[in-house]
């Protein structure tokens, strides 16, 4: 069948090469290699399933990040631990995040450059990201991991730009903040100095 | 309070009209900061976004801050770039997709 044919070319051409990124998308929301394998493995079934829902040359990528992260709050909701994630979300105080450089601001002095950055390790940073809240994990992994445009990371989670970008705001801070109190704690980088604080 | 609204609007226009009063891009500090992320995501509208480069280019509080995101944002794409799915994985989706019909050739 020349349709059959056509379909699972495209299907071949758009979505089969995005399965690293839907894995680790997935390994980014689940945190557990199991249940990320399952859900990429889910999701790349669904999408062949509803192949023809999907319009050719609008980037798979993220429709396939879109029925990924539905099918993981369905499992979540059922586990009911989506309950948990939505408290954890909605603890964090807005009001708590400035919208400063607070972190930028307290190493000026020690390390304008941010070099202390380069030498945070690896998994360290992995394990920052799933450390957020869900809800600011997600806004990160899609538009600083996967390089989303804030429009495509609207339509993947269902929320207006305008969340998003207030969500990637305060995500990359908590995150700069995970991260520097780490440098700081394993000695990479020194504690802010008496003198330094009191500028 | 009105008179603090039509107070800040003079201000305003000071800074708007005097060239040497208004600061680089005609933007704060305070606001380049707020819009840095954007202007690093490239989501600025073109005119913004020029404002933004002009700020920073020239105001030597805000440049080292710029500097210092862009590390921070290597850091961040450093850590997960690499990362794959396991090839066990592939095949599995493989065979699943071959059981629904689909001909990986």
């Amino acid at each position: 069948m020349a349709d059959r044919a056509s379909r699972d070319q495209s299907f071949r051409e758009e979505a089969l090469p995005e399965m690293d990124a839907v894995y680790r998308f997935a390994l980014r929301l689940a945190r557990e290699p199991d249940q990320a394998e399952d859900l990429t493995q889910e999701t790349f079934l669904r999408a062949y399933r509803n192949w023809e829902k999907y319009t050719p040359g609008t980037r798979a990528r993220s429709w396939l990040f879109t029925i990924c992260r539905n099918l993981f709050i369905r499992r979540e909701e059922r586990s009911r631990r989506h309950q948990e994630i939505v408290q954890e979300a909605s603890e964090e105080d807005p009001r708590q995040i400035s919208r400063e450089a607070t972190i930028f601001m307290s190493v000026r002095n020690r390390d304008p450059e941010g070099e202390f950055w380069s030498q945070v390790v690896d998994a360290e940073v992995l394990r920052a990201i799933e450390g957020l809240p869900a809800e600011f994990r997600e806004a990160v992994v899609l538009s600083d991991l996967e390089d989303l445009s804030y429009q495509e990371v609207a339509e993947v989670v269902g929320a207006p730009v305008g969340t998003v970008k207030s969500r990637l705001f305060r995500g990359r801070r908590m995150l700069q903040k995970a991260l520097h109190d780490y440098a700081v704690e394993t000695g990479i980088i020194s504690p802010t100095s008496p003198r330094g604080a009191a500028r | 309070m009105k008179w603090m609204d039509e107070f800040r609007k003079l201000l305003r226009r000071v800074r708007d009209e005097v060239p040497y009063l208004s600061p680089p891009g005609g933007l704060s500090c305070q606001e380049t900061v707020e819009l840095l992320f954007e202007w690093l995501d490239e989501e600025l509208e073109p005119e913004l976004d020029e404002r933004v480069a002009t700020h920073l280019e020239s105001c030597a509080r805000c440049y080292p801050l710029l500097t210092f995101e862009r590390a921070f944002r290597e850091a961040v794409a450093r850590a997960t770039g690499n990362e794959k799915a396991p090839d066990e994985l592939k095949e599995r989706i493989m065979e699943s997709l071959e059981t629904e019909g689909f001909r990986s050739s």
